[in-house]
């Protein structure tokens, strides 16, 4: 039973949920820096970190959509900060804030155990959306904390397959 | 070196929510002395200040993306001082591009762990660390 299900874990989710929505506070104080000049590159790859959090505590507890929701966001933040077609950029960060407003609904349905209303999100348009965005960057190799341009993730089975070749 | 109920942990995560979550899985497999850190930054003095006083942690559980010193940087610092270089080391992240394992193995990570993992994965790596 994944935490968001499992009711003696109700106290993780809550907290999961305030946490995230600090932090969506966050990432569109960092939108209206972009909307004024969207050359700030800077802020969308701190966009990228701060959506970084959010996800990996969303696979956590298993909120696998919003999880997909921030890996999308996170990819399009950092891919984007590489980029200086400000014509796109303006694209990125208007879907950004409707993103971050998505999931800010998202986490407050979670929050109030509103399974009903999660599912009246329409979030599989947006998640559409998103990932249309995401390909607008596929020719940009970094789209994470990568410290090498390097774009190739591994499950768990094979990162133990690595770890023993190399000797652990 | 042995594994055992007492061993001082330190957990590293910038997400207060990763934090309770790895707290409550270590706390299922047995542990009780577990300390916690928002960020490699804060992590470095607590690992320093333990060695002064002498009780130094045994074993660090860090998140590799954090705002002012990355996992990464934390593990470099730890294996770079004398008195922490055989400290063991589990490294977490969302997702594992194949070069950061190897720059994390090559930095001497003692192992690595991908989100989500359930306290039985958590259990296993700890096991192969310490076995």
């Amino acid at each position: 039973m994944s935490l968001i299900n499992d009711p003696s874990m109700r106290e993780i989710v809550i907290d999961f949920c305030d946490e995230s929505i600090e932090l969506f506070n966050q990432l569109e104080e960092g939108l209206e820096i972009l909307e004024e000049d969207p050359t700030r590159s800077e802020e969308l790859e701190k966009f990228g970190q701060l959506i970084d959090r959010v996800m990996g505590a969303a696979k956590s507890i298993g909120a696998d959509e919003i999880a997909t929701f921030c890996e999308l966001g996170k990819v399009i933040g950092y891919k984007s900060s590489q980029s200086t077609d400000t014509a796109l950029l303006e694209v990125v960060i208007a879907i950004l804030f409707d993103s971050v407003e998505l999931l800010r609904k998202m986490v407050n349905q979670i929050k109030t155990g509103n399974e009903q209303g999660l599912k009246s999100l329409n979030t599989q348009a947006f998640g559409t959306r998103l990932s249309w965005l995401s390909e607008k960057f596929k020719d940009i190799e970094r789209a994470s904390c990568a410290v090498e341009p390097q774009s190739k993730n591994l499950s768990q089975t094979s990162i133990d397959d690595l770890m023993s070749s190399l000797g652990l | 070196m042995a594994l055992n109920a007492n061993m001082k942990i330190l957990v590293v995560d910038d997400m207060a929510t990763m934090r309770k979550i790895i707290k409550n899985m270590l706390g299922q497999i047995g542990f009780k002395n577990i300390t916690e850190a928002d960020d490699g930054a804060t992590a470095w003095p607590m690992i320093e200040n333990a060695l002064q006083t002498n009780e130094p942690y045994q074993f660090i559980v860090s998140d590799w993306n954090m705002p002012q010193m990355t996992g990464l940087e934390l593990l470099k610092k730890v294996r770079a001082t004398e008195q922490t270089q055989k400290l063991p080391f589990l490294m977490i992240t969302a997702e594992a591009e194949q070069g950061n394992v190897v720059i994390a193995v090559k930095a001497g990570v003692s192992n690595f762990i991908v989100k989500p993992f359930s306290a039985q994965v958590l259990k296993e790596k700890i096991d192969k660390i310490f076995n």
